[in-house]
């Protein structure tokens, strides 16, 4: 469909045309792919908490996570070189600890090439929000095996099946100190809008995991179909709430992925109001 | 502060601590880095003095966190700089073209050791010199690299490294080395009304009127950089970008990028083209130094003038871009040049060649780093091609 001068603005959600660069719509996502759906809660936690372009940044890393997110935003959008996300990230929020940063990454991004990153982020308690997409392989890059494939999926450099157990980001985020930690799948709508509003209200790194669709290469390569909604079923097939879990068995609980809020800490303050208390003190002291 | 001697604004410091000093005498309020010998010293004097003077002095997990975090820092409306050595300056280079591509103003230090790889980590070398330049993959940079002789340089010119970079909205290197940052000698610091420093450039025009990257007139430099968090909406990211800062995919865009990249270096070497000349009106022979290997190399050549044989000397100051115009002037006037340098590849010597265009004879003196050569080695070798054995 061809939108045109001003049938636009009647057609566009009101949220988009209040928080994204109508210039670049539409947006780069496959059809079926859950990113859009997760951009759409972000775009209603920010609505919520009266967010702006002008106070808060958009931060991307490399991968479908970020590609589709670039620019999107009215505000300011800094995309990092892969996995680089949050070391970019932590130069941006220590020189500039007024701003709220939203930082959307990819499983790959995250926890393969940025892994160190990553786990001195939770460490640091960077206070930045980080949404994770995980689809479960490199969807950019034409559906290479990542570290959250499951074990035996077939992917493009798989092609024996996958020989080496998955990563779970949720558990490694925890270890390392995040202050907020959850994990979602994108049709998990109002759980995913009510995380990223408590991930950007809390102090600290917030790390809010969201297992999502992607039908062409994950769809293509490991289930065997292109089909979103079966790929959906698959989702809802694997996951098991925190609460649910609680009942069952190793057994029952294997292959499954757990989702829920894992950690709200409020006990743990972060390195950037940390540095910036130092520095006070410090020159008082001096004064 | 530094521990003051003699008199006021007078310091007996290490190469290192000076440059520490300079960086926050030009403003710089951003630092990341990760250890590594022999330029923790500077990690070391600034993690002790930002605090004092209100700037964020941080260790970070890898190389490239610092690197990456010293660019997010300059988009972010800090001065930042970032330093290493060796094996960390090679890992370094990852985040560099992100930097360059996105041309964002802040320092990296390279205090050069003996390589390949982790070397003798404790002393000197001078093997990077095509590192810093060729080393960010893809080519089209806009690298500008200083290299100080001494402690006083070592101040003085990490200065003009931080204004270089706001100047030419590009990375810049200071290329030192493990001789100079560890050679402890006096440091005078001017009282800062005398320094001249360059401040973040901003726009003046409303964001709608503003275009983040002057790709339509490439070359231009002065050109202003708004930060995050002022209502520009700016766009900084590893694509090929438009005017805008919108990934694009098109060769004609793409060629745009690049040839401003390279042109906003290459269109004012006129304001990049620094170097020493000694003795050189008379000049039969030259040599041709930079770095720590600059003062054996003046020694020879006073000695061989105590002898009457009329040899000259030139320093490149700014090393990149390459002074190609006052060598060519040099090697048009003498008939031989030496050039002597901390490695065996003949990276200095090759490019001299290339400037010289055949029109003097250039010889490489190399070693593979750990000494610096001594003034008598220098001498010997600038005697033997004399005399053509």
């Amino acid at each position: 469909m061809k939108n045109q001068g001003g049938d636009l603005e009647k057609t566009i959600h009101p949220l988009a045309a209040k928080y994204l660069r109508q210039e670049r719509m539409p947006h780069m996502a496959c059809p079926g792919c859950g990113i859009g759906q997760v951009v759409h809660s972000t775009l209603i936690a920010c609505d919520e908490l009266a967010l702006t372009p002008e106070n808060t940044v958009w931060v991307q890393g490399v991968g479908c996570s970020s590609r589709i997110t670039y620019t999107l935003w009215k505000g300011d959008n800094i995309d990092a070189h892969h996995g680089r996300i949050f070391a970019v990230a932590t130069g941006l929020k220590l020189s500039r600890p007024d701003l709220n940063y939203i930082c959307f990454t990819g499983d790959g991004d995250c926890m393969s090439i940025g892994g160190n990153h990553f786990l001195h982020a939770c460490r640091r308690n960077l206070d930045v929000t980080a949404i994770m997409f995980n689809n479960g392989i490199y969807g950019m890059t034409g559906g290479q095996v990542a570290p959250t494939t499951p074990m035996g999926a077939m992917t493009t450099t798989t092609p024996y099946g996958n020989i080496e157990d998955p990563m779970d980001s949720v558990q490694v985020a925890m270890a390392a100190g995040a202050s907020y930690v959850a994990r979602w799948r994108s049709t998990d709508f109002r759980q995913v809008v009510s995380s990223i509003k408590k991930g950007i209200q809390t102090k600290g790194f917030s790390f809010i995991e969201v297992l999502t669709q992607c039908p062409t290469q994950f769809g293509r390569y490991v289930l065997k179909t292109g089909d979103p909604i079966k790929i959906l079923q698959w989702y809802k097939d694997h996951t098991v709430t925190l609460k649910k879990a609680e009942k069952m068995t190793p057994e029952e609980l294997k292959d499954k992925m757990l989702i829920g809020e894992f950690a709200h800490r409020t006990d743990r303050t972060g390195v950037v109001e940390r540095y910036w208390d130092m520095i006070k003190k410090i020159q008082s002291e001096r004064a | 502060m530094l521990k003051q001697e003699c008199s006021i604004n007078k310091y007996f410091v290490q190469g290192d601590e000076a440059i520490a000093e300079g960086a926050i005498a030009a403003g710089c309020r951003y630092f990341a880095g990760y250890p590594i010998t022999p330029a923790s010293e500077i990690s070391e004097t600034i993690a002790r003095r930002f605090p004092e003077v209100g700037g964020v002095a941080i260790q970070l997990e890898d190389e490239l966190a610092s690197i990456h975090s010293v660019g997010g820092a300059s988009v972010a409306g800090m001065k930042a700089m970032t330093v290493s050595s060796g094996p960390g300056i090679s890992l370094k280079l990852e985040g560099l073209g992100w930097g360059i591509k996105n041309e964002l103003p802040y320092v990296v230090v390279d205090v050069q050791r003996a390589g390949p790889s982790n070397g003798v980590a404790t002393r000197v070398g001078q093997g990077d010199l095509y590192t810093v330049k060729y080393g960010s993959a893809g080519g089209n940079n806009s690298i500008i690299a200083i290299s100080p002789m001494n402690v006083q340089e070592a101040f003085d010119l990490t200065i003009d490294c931080f204004n270089l970079s706001e100047i030419f909205r590009t990375p810049v290197f200071l290329l030192t080395d493990e001789t100079v940052g560890h050679t402890r000698e006096l440091l005078v610091i001017p009282d800062a009304r005398e320094l001249k420093i360059v401040p973040r450039r901003k726009p003046t025009v409303p964001p709608s009127e503003f275009l983040m990257y002057p790709l339509n007139t490439p070359g231009t430099i002065d050109y202003p950089y708004p930060n995050i968090g002022e209502g520009y909406g700016i766009c900084v990211s590893p694509y090929t970008h438009t005017a805008k800062g919108y990934a694009t995919t098109s060769e004609k865009d793409h060629d745009k990028m690049a040839t401003h990249l390279v042109r906003k270096v290459t269109d004012h070497l006129d304001r990049l083209t620094r170097v020493q000349e000694e003795m050189l009106d008379d000049a039969e022979y030259g040599i041709i130094a930079y770095g720590c290997e600059a003062r054996p190399a003046m020694e020879a050549m006073k000695k061989a003038r105590a002898e009457g044989i009329k040899v000259g000397f030139l320093r490149p100051i700014i090393i990149w871009p390459f002074p190609d115009e006052p060598i060519y002037r040099m090697a048009c006037k003498v008939k031989k040049i030496l050039v002597p340098e901390l490695n065996r590849d003949g990276q200095l010597s090759r490019e001299v060649q290339r400037a010289a265009k055949g029109r003097a004879e250039v010889y490489h003196l190399g070693s593979g780093g750990v000494e610096t050569h001594q003034p008598v080695h220098v001498y010997d070798e600038l005697m033997r091609i004399i005399k053509g054995k």
